[in-house]
């Protein structure tokens, strides 16, 4: 299969003009849901929300098909564009029923059937000679492959999962920052920085530390922190509503996301 | 039913029953009459105070103890004019007829209305 | 980008759960439990010093389903002031938008955990009585409970008996008043407390083994208290039993289709029920409302009889029965009169020797 020429070229939600606020206004008022605006009759609307979902789930993609699949980085590179490619093409995510299972679920279950088919068939994923037709950073996914291990005993439904919360929380984090930024409000967001984001291999500061650290007493860092977790859990739901069909499937996934241990 | 009223009917079946039982000894026979009659008076007087007593004391310890003194008494009291010196005879069953009707006052029959204000 | 290591993610998860009670009176001490609708929070209240049970949404839309069922779970409770119904202290809007609400925290186990504590049937029954009382106070008022289960019904550590979880509890039309509106504190939300949440024909609420035949088709219209009575009677059947009703499917006869399902009784499962009890049982379960008892007063008042030692409506008795429980209610009375009569015996035969 080769990709077509005149596909339209997406580009994952990397770019800072296309914050979480400017997303949801151009979605249509009905919804929120990246998943809805993929049957959307409007040409613009439907290339958000496949930008949207592939920003999401891209990553995920990619780093499942290396581990389930044993496939190598330029394999895994081709599979997950041409699965993105193709799933965009023929409009996968407009066939979505909510009431059957999860997106996520559905998902990785075409993804699942597309990579078979591809190692059955006879034609094979023809590379476009070099291109990265969603310019994806699989430079940067495969990094964090080498650079963290796999930890044993989780199935590769539940890494798939896992890396999707994480590039979820990620792009979160992101978003946090760039509004913080816009509101002159950098210091909040460098207080979660360093209290909530910070590496559990280093010692964990406390509030008076952070007190002393960005010249503010207790009561403020307190405040400041309550509203950056404020904001990031409504970035986190919001970007979660964009990656849910209904709002059953939306409030199932925010009980699943927050505060229940996954592998 | 009140408390008087069942150590009254329960002492009379318990004291008819107790004179009745004289028919066994044949030297008080021919009394049989007379001893079941006093027999059962004894029971209803025993009823009457066993009963008044637990309409004014809830407790049951100190019914059956005091209906157990009143049987006792009553009994000696009987025994000590029956012909024969069968105090023993007399006295245990007395005794035991009134720690039942004791107990049976304390634990049976409505207790007056507390009068409220 | 940053990236953030599994246990970044795990306490990131953790603390945007952690619902902010800053701008109010409450403290949040630990989870305790996690359900469908929201989370239930240990909390201290600080201007009064007490420790309290805080529900909180488990997301925050306002305008949702979810948040005005709720609200509507918290108003319901708060108009049942009974000593066998959780209070509702306070409801709310977090600022991050999630609602809530405050009632007592409980101290104690569920009943089900009571209930494979404590080996006395006639402890079990007390308790039970007490949970009927309160479901008939909830029925007086217009609220049928629809989820009644051992589960929902805490014994405090005093022994006070709690019923909880009225998320889905039913107002029944004479309850219910158009003046019934309720503006979400921090918002201009008016909160329609009885516009439809209802249940639409068909669905189904509670939990299978304790919900009553209609409940189970999704008859929503024809619930009423005879539902509750059913759930009473399964649960009744829990305490007897230590399990939860085990429904029996029998095989129509020879040209009848109809499969009959019945619920195994109570004695076969443990004999040293008495036949009274189980008739009890078996009259609240019945799979026709109509056969039910009419209210939870005359379960209670039945259940009453049957501790007393006196003879219950469900079941007739006959004269050996009368017997049997007169004598087993008045024992010692009895065996005071056996051994007056064995002294009497005694006397007579050592008279005759």
């Amino acid at each position: 299969m080769t990709i077509r020429s005149n596909m339209i070229i997406l580009k994952p939600q990397m770019d800072p003009d296309t914050d979480i606020g400017g997303r949801l206004h151009r979605f249509p008022v009905t919804s929120h849901s990246a998943i809805v605006a993929a049957r959307s009759d409007d040409l613009e609307v439907r290339q958000r929300a496949f930008e949207t979902i592939l920003t999401s789930y891209w990553k995920p993609a990619y780093k499942y098909i290396r581990l389930k699949w044993q496939a190598s980085n330029e394999e895994a590179k081709d599979l997950t564009q041409g699965f993105f490619a193709i799933a965009i093409e023929k409009n996968y995510f407009a066939r979505f029923d909510p009431t059957k299972a999860s997106f996520q679920t559905y998902l990785r279950t075409c993804l699942d059937g597309f990579v078979a088919n591809q190692k059955k068939s006879e034609q094979r994923l023809k590379r476009g000679g070099g291109t990265n037709t969603f310019a994806l950073d699989f430079e940067s996914a495969e990094e964090e492959l080498n650079r963290h291990r796999v930890s044993d005993g989780i199935t590769p439904d539940q890494y798939f999962y896992r890396e999707w919360v994480r590039g979820l929380f990620t792009l979160a984090v992101e978003a946090l920052r760039r509004s913080y930024d816009e509101k002159g409000r950098s210091v909040h967001f460098k207080l979660f920085e360093a209290y909530d984001l910070r590496d559990e291999q280093v010692t964990k500061l406390t509030y008076a530390d952070l007190a002393r650290e960005f010249s503010l007493n207790s009561i403020e860092v307190n405040n400041y922190l309550a509203a950056a977790r404020r904001d990031f859990r409504r970035i986190v739901l919001d970007k979660l509503r964009e990656t849910t069909g209904t709002e059953e499937e939306f409030q199932r996934e925010a009980r699943a996301l927050l505060g229940i241990k996954i592998k | 039913m009140s408390k008087p009223l069942i150590g009254i009917l329960l002492g009379a079946v318990l004291g008819a029953f107790d004179g009745l039982t004289a028919w066994f000894t044949p030297a008080v026979r021919d009394q049989l009459a007379g001893i079941v009659v006093s027999s059962t008076f004894k029971g209803i007087i025993a009823g009457i105070a066993i009963g008044f007593f637990a309409r004014k004391f809830h407790s049951l310890p100190i019914g059956i103890l005091f209906g157990l003194a009143v049987g006792a008494f009553l009994a000696y009291l009987t025994a000590r004019f029956a012909v024969g010196g069968y105090y023993f005879e007399i006295m245990l069953p007395g005794s035991m007829v009134g720690l039942i009707v004791g107990f049976a006052t304390q634990k049976y029959g409505k207790a007056p209305a507390v009068a409220h204000g | 980008m940053r990236w953030l290591s599994d246990n970044t993610i795990e306490h990131l998860r953790s603390i945007t759960d952690d619902p902010d009670f800053s701008a109010t009176k409450y403290k949040v001490v630990k989870e305790i439990a996690r359900g469908g609708m929201g989370t239930v929070y240990l909390a201290e209240d600080i201007e009064l010093g007490r420790q309290i049970a805080i529900k909180v949404l488990n997301t925050p839309e306002l305008d949702s389903g979810l948040a005005r069922r709720m609200v509507r779970e918290a108003k319901i409770i708060a108009r049942l002031e009974h000593p066998g119904i959780v209070p509702v202290h306070d409801v709310g809007t977090l600022p991050d938008g999630r609602v809530f609400y405050a009632m007592k925290f409980v101290r104690g186990s569920r009943l089900d955990e009571y209930a494979a504590q404590v080996d006395s049937i006639k402890d079990r029954l007390r308790k039970f009585q007490a949970v009927c009382d309160a479901v008939a106070f909830a029925h007086a008022h217009g609220v049928v409970h629809r989820d009644l289960k051992p589960q929902n019904i805490m014994i405090g550590s005093f022994g006070e008996v709690l019923v909880l979880d009225w998320g889905v509890a039913k107002l029944l039309p004479a309850a219910s008043s158009e003046a019934d509106t309720l503006i979400l504190p921090g918002t201009n939300c008016d909160v329609r407390t009885d516009k439809p949440i209802d249940t639409a024909h068909g669905t189904v609420i509670g939990t299978p083994r304790y919900m009553s035949p209609e409940q189970s088709l999704g008859e929503v219209e024809q619930l009423d208290e005879r539902s509750d009575i059913y759930s009473l009677g399964a649960v009744l059947y829990f305490l007897l039993t230590r399990q939860a009703p085990i429904e029996r499917k029998t095989a129509g006869a020879t040209g009848q289709s109809a499969t009959t399902v019945s619920i195994q009784r109570p004695r076969e499962l443990n004999s040293k029920i008495s036949k009274a009890a189980e008739a009890i049982c078996l009259k609240a379960m019945a799979r026709s409302a109509a056969d039910r008892y009419p209210s939870a007063v005359e379960m209670s008042a039945d259940i009453g009889r049957l501790l007393d030692a006196e003879p219950v409506s469900a079941y007739r008795e006959n004269t050996v029965e009368r017997i049997g429980r007169w004598l087993g209610k008045n024992r010692f009375l009895v065996l005071l009169v056996l051994a007056y009569l064995l002294m009497r015996i005694f006397f007579i035969l050592t008279a005759k020797r």
